[in-house]
Parts: C-alpha cells; sequence; structure tokens
C-alpha cells in the first residue's frame, strides 16, 4: 500500500503551507501558543501534513460561540437569494420557496460563482473541497465565520459539560485512510483548547498501535467527531481502556445501529449521528439511533418525489435543502440526492429511514479492508464526475465511471486493491442511470 | 410540479451577444493590475483610421491575416474568431491584426505594442466589442474609433501614454458601450463577479484550508 504512485499532490507534507501563525490563529496568546508548539512536537505525535488555523480575531471568536437567529431567517434568506447570478434569467417573482427552482451539485461544480453573492467580502473567503456522497469534486467556498459557528452547534449538542479542560484535545478528528489532511490547531472561542484532526489508519504511524494508542491517550480528547469507518477504531480495548469521551459524533456515512451500540457501551457516552453535506452544512441528528431531528439552525428540508412535488408526510421522498448559514453559498432548494421521510420527533421536524450515506468498504487481495472514500480520492484525480464499483464476493472488482481517465482510473483502483479492475467509461452521468451519481457495493467479506 | 435549474427555457438572454467573450474566461480586473506604458489612444486611433482596404472586406480572412502576423497563439485565436464570430467578429479581429502589422507597414508606434498579449487584444475587439459596434463606425465614428483604441490598448496590456490608471479607466469606462447598455452592464458585472470568485478561490487554495471539527 506504499506506492508512491498513489501519491496525491493535496497530501504531499506541508506542501500548502502559506500563513503565519499570527493569519491562522490572530490573537492566540503566548501560552497558547505553547501550548499548540508541545503538543505538535509531543516525541509520540504523528507526521502532521498540514496547518489550518480558524483565522477569526478574538471578537469574531466571540461572535461565533451564539448561533444565527432564527425568526423569520427564511424570507429573509430568499430575498437576496433572488439576487444571485445563478437565477438572473429565470422568470420572476422568486417570492417564495416553491418559487425557486430545484438545483443541484452538478449546477454547483458547472458555476458555483453563479451562487456567490454579488457584494459579499470574498476577502474572507475560504477553499474547501467537498468530500461528500454525491458525485464529482466540488469547490466550496466556506466560511471561516460559520466552520467556528459550527463547532459551538456541536457543543450545544454535546451540553454544558463540554467546557474548554486544557491540557486535553477539545475535539479530536479522526479519519481512517491512507491518505488524510492532518494538523493539529488551536478551537475558536474555546478558552484556546486545542484541537486536531488526526489519521487513525496505521500506515501514518511510524512505531503503529502502539504509538498511535499511546498518542491518543496523552492527548485525551473530549469528544471525538469522525466517520463510522474512523470511529470503529476506538473500538480497539486498548483505546477504550484509556479514552474518557463525554461524546461521540458521527458523520458522512451511516451510522448502523451495530456500530452505535458497540460505541456507547465502550465508552458509556452519547452517540451522535450529524446529517449533512458539506455544501449545506448539519442539516439534522440522531441521539438515539432514530429519526434525525432538524437542526436548530438556518436549515429547511423539503422532503420530494420523482416529479419535484412534495410528497405526502411520512412517505419516502428525496431531501432538498434550503440553508442560509455559509454566507458565501445561500442555498435554495437543494437536491441532496439522499432520500428520507419526513417525521415529527420530540415536536421537532425530524427524517426517518434516512437513505444515501453507504459505508462502503472494500477489500485488496491481501485482505485489508479500504474504505470506499481511499478510492473517492482516486477517482476525483482521475476526472471522473461518477461512477459505480462495485466488488463481488469473490473480489473482483469492476467500475464504472462517467468521463475521466479510464487508463488511470484501471491503473489507481488496481494498485490499492492489489488485482485488475475492470473499468468501463460512459459520456454523461445519466448515463450510470438513475440515483445518486457515486456508488460503491461491496459483497466480498474480510 | 418543481421547476429543475437549467431544464426551464429563460426567454432572451441578453448576455448572448457577448457570449463568446465570456467564453474566453477572461478577468478585466486581473488586466487592470498589470499594464505597461503603451501609445496613446489618439495614436491607435488614428492608426485604426488608416486600415487599408484588404483589411476591411468581407471576405477578409482572419485566419490567413493571423498567420502572416503572428505566432501560433494569435493564430488560435484568429481560428476561434472565424469558427464561431460572426462576419462583424471576423472584420474587428482584422483590424486588431491590422494594429500589429502596421508596425512593419506603416511604422513603428512611439511605444511597441505586446506581443505577449496580441490574441487578447484581437479577441476583445472581435467579441467584446465588434458585436455591440459594427466595426465600419469604429472608423466613421470618433468616439467609437476612441472606444476601439481603448479596448485594444487594454487588453493588450496598455496604459494609454499620458494618462495614469484612474484617468484610462474613468474614460474606457464612459466609452464602453457594454457598460451603456443596462442588461448587457448586469451581464459583465456577473462575468466579473465570476472572475473574482474564482480568483479569491485560487488565492485561498494557495494558502490553506481552514481546520474543520467535524465530518459532513
Amino acid at each position: 500500500m506504499s506506492d508512491d504512485r498513489l501519491v496525491l499532490p493535496d497530501y504531499v507534507p506541508f506542501e500548502r503551507v502559506a500563513l503565519t501563525d499570527e493569519e491562522r490563529w490572530p490573537a492566540l496568546s503566548a501560552s497558547g501558543r505553547a501550548r499548540l508548539a508541545e503538543f505538535e512536537r509531543h516525541p509520540l505525535a504523528p507526521a502532521w501534513r498540514h496547518h489550518a488555523g480558524h483565522r477569526l480575531d478574538s471578537d469574531q471568536q466571540e461572535a461565533a460561540t451564539r448561533q444565527l437567529p432564527l425568526e423569520d431567517w427564511l424570507p429573509r434568506h430568499l430575498a437576496p437569494a433572488a439576487t444571485l447570478p445563478a437565477y438572473r434569467n429565470w422568470p420572476r417573482p422568486l417570492t417564495t420557496l416553491s418559487d425557486f427552482p430545484l438545483i443541484c451539485r452538478e449546477n454547483l461544480v458547472d458555476d458555483i460563482a453563479a451562487f456567490v453573492p454579488p457584494g459579499a467580502d470574498l476577502s474572507r473567503v475560504l477553499h474547501g473541497t467537498s468530500s461528500g456522497s454525491t458525485g464529482a469534486a466540488l469547490i466550496v467556498p466556506d466560511d471561516p465565520d460559520e466552520l467556528a459557528r459550527g463547532f459551538h452547534w456541536m457543543r450545544g449538542l454535546v451540553g454544558a459539560q463540554w467546557a474548554p479542560q486544557p491540557p486535553r484535545l477539545a475535539v479530536a478528528q479522526v479519519v481512517f485512510q491512507r491518505q488524510a489532511f492532518t494538523y493539529a490547531s488551536v478551537v475558536p472561542g474555546f478558552g484556546e483548547a486545542l484541537m486536531a484532526r488526526l489519521n487513525l489508519h496505521l500506515d501514518t504511524w511510524s512505531a503503529g498501535a502502539e504509538q498511535r494508542n499511546a498518542f491518543l491517550h496523552h492527548a485525551d480528547p473530549q469528544v471525538f467527531s469522525g466517520s463510522p469507518t474512523s470511529l470503529e477504531v476506538l473500538l480497539d480495548p486498548a483505546l477504550v481502556a484509556v479514552l474518557r469521551p463525554l461524546a461521540l459524533i458521527s458523520g458522512a456515512m451511516t451510522l448502523t445501529a451495530t456500530l452505535r451500540y458497540a460505541l456507547e457501551t465502550a465508552y458509556d457516552c452519547p452517540v451522535l449521528d450529524v446529517y449533512g453535506l458539506h455544501e449545506t452544512r448539519p442539516i439534522a441528528v440522531s441521539d438515539d439511533g432514530g429519526p434525525f431531528v432538524l437542526a436548530e439552525r438556518r436549515v429547511h428540508v423539503e422532503v420530494l418525489g420523482d416529479d419535484g412535488s412534495p410528497v405526502p408526510v411520512g412517505e419516502l421522498g428525496e431531501i432538498v435543502v434550503t440553508s442560509g448559514e455559509n454566507a458565501y453559498l445561500p442555498l435554495v432548494r437543494y437536491r441532496t440526492g439522499d432520500h428520507a421521510r419526513l417525521v415529527t420527533r420530540h415536536g421537532r421536524p425530524a427524517l426517518a429511514d434516512l437513505e444515501g450515506r453507504e459505508a462502503t468498504v472494500f477489500v485488496a487481495a491481501s485482505g485489508a479492508a479500504v474504505p470506499c472514500v481511499e478510492l473517492t480520492q482516486q477517482l476525483q484525480a482521475a476526472g471522473a464526475r461518477g461512477w459505480t464499483v462495485v466488488q463481488r464476493d469473490d473480489g473482483q472488482t469492476s467500475a464504472v465511471i462517467a468521463l475521466g481517465d479510464c487508463q488511470r482510473v484501471a491503473e489507481r483502483l488496481g494498485l490499492l486493491l492489489g488485482r485488475p479492475v475492470e473499468v468501463t467509461r460512459v459520456g454523461s452521468l445519466a448515463d450510470l442511470g438513475p440515483g445518486k451519481p457515486r456508488r460503491y457495493r461491496s459483497s466480498a467479506g474480510r | 410540479m418543481a421547476d429543475v435549474f437549467g431544464d426551464r427555457p429563460k426567454g432572451d438572454d441578453p448576455a448572448g451577444a457577448l457570449a463568446n467573450w465570456f467564453a474566453e474566461n477572461l478577468d478585466e480586473e486581473a488586466v487592470w493590475s498589470d499594464l505597461w506604458e503603451g501609445p496613446s489612444a489618439d495614436e491607435v486611433a488614428a492608426r485604426l483610421g488608416s486600415a487599408p482596404q484588404s483589411f476591411l472586406s468581407d471576405a477578409v480572412d482572419v485566419l490567413a491575416l493571423a498567420g502572416d502576423v503572428f505566432d501560433e497563439v494569435a493564430a488560435a485565436a484568429a481560428e476561434r474568431v472565424k469558427l464561431r464570430g460572426t462576419p462583424q467578429s471576423c472584420l474587428g479581429a482584422a483590424l486588431g491584426l491590422w494594429l500589429f502589422a502596421s508596425q512593419e507597414l506603416v511604422g513603428p508606434f512611439t511605444v511597441s505594442l505586446r506581443d505577449d498579449f496580441a490574441a487578447r487584444a484581437v479577441l476583445a475587439l472581435a467579441f467584446r466589442l465588434a458585436p455591440l459596434v459594427e466595426p465600419g463606425r469604429w472608423l466613421t465614428d470618433s468616439e467609437r474609433r476612441d472606444e476601439a483604441a481603448r479596448t485594444f490598448l487594454l487588453w493588450n496590456g496598455l496604459l494609454p501614454r499620458g494618462e495614469d490608471h484612474v484617468q484610462a479607466r474613468s474614460i474606457y469606462e464612459m466609452r464602453d458601450s457594454v457598460r451603456r447598455q443596462g442588461a448587457l452592464a448586469q451581464a459583465l458585472a456577473d462575468h466579473a463577479h465570476r472572475m473574482e470568485v474564482q480568483r479569491r478561490l485560487a488565492e485561498a487554495k494557495a494558502a490553506e484550508a481552514a481546520a474543520r471539527y467535524a465530518h459532513e
């Protein structure tokens, strides 16, 4: 698995270093800076690959501890949205939600700038790349205020017991993949507590599991966030014996009832499953494995049928989101490609039977697990706009890609899986057939 | 049934006249920030007015002209004009090519034109100005001739001699036929917005990603 041909430019260590510490963490105190340096240089620390800061001054950090007011937010959101270049030639009126057309990821991929409000202060825009679950790579203009508010929204989910407790890490965002962004940073508006993005894949720890587990013990994170694939690693008994998180936050993919139960049992703490997309920000959360209750943020959900009309309450349909948290990307009626039933839970709208976030793990010829995110990295780097990758019981794998470099995909997936992969190229997403333009299926057993 | 973005007819597109220009993905703001001093607008306008009939014929072959005058980059631009442009675009491109060719045929300008941005200057005349102002008027109407000269100089990366940035920009924007038509001005503003978002995102990418706290 250490073949250099699989190395992607974005993951070359410190290839993207461009800022000073003052720019990454404006107003960070000398003691905060020292604590961060000590953490980064700890003898057990992994080889960090990036630097990443919150970019907020003291006032901005303080403001981010409060969520945006929700009163009348939707009409206030629609009025400026109607002036976006994307809707310039769209028939008027564009006043109510149903006046707006449905948009999808492809529309953003084709012309993201048309969905950015003219007049927005672009001097603070951040470059985000979507690693969601719906097709071609998408560049998302991120809003540093919203990212910080997102942390404090999570904090509200966990509760008041989650207060800064240095030197404990406030949050460890964990991933499990061959190549990943990893960094140590400072949480905005949270007593200069530290956070880290850590790759739990053993290939990234020179001394293997012993080093990884000892470093996690040292960091002692208050909260872990991750995908089911990475959170599953925390079930290692050596980690269960030493970690004491206040909560575990799962996202990106389906958290099965079995894994939820195992995590809850191992750590005796809440497990929160957050449903959201990079472009929409968090949409809903399930704290008990039941329906996902809509986040108390500027997010509105419709559930629509194939013809774009609302389905009767409780019936299955596509989740369409209107989101007003990211000042650089005010979305209206964004088709997620995911499906659910709209129900009521604890007096609030909620999404039941959510489909579309399957966590698929492939099996290499060596028997090693290969999370689908690693295939995504290579497929996107090869220019595919969508794909279907299927692994049979016997491990044989085939892929159909919409656009992209067929030969490169065959080579890279072959290297990842240690066996030839048959690749067919089609001319458009529509040629992949109905459904989400990015699908994985593996029935091979480990 | 809900409308789907991209599916519904949107009526007349006022930006249609500039579709070829916008497709070139050129960033006016970036051009203004990187200008050298060039000949004066009057000097270029006078040279435009001296274009020989062979450059003004409806049968003008811009590809052949570009081949005579320039390298492959300008030839590729001329090919796009021939392929996608109207006869007016071809005339506009031919007048741009005349300005370059005239340096040998008539004599040098007080300051040389820039070969490195020749294609951009020719495209600006062909795809930006010619669809709105018929090139024949560049020769008969002094204000439009001044507009053509200033359009050419800007996209050739040159500041008119004797003017500073503020003066040059002010006069250019006052003359600019795109800005003088409401719907087109809006389309131009949207295009400038797209260019700015792309530029800012590229700058942000060259900087660093921001810290994130959870998976979506």
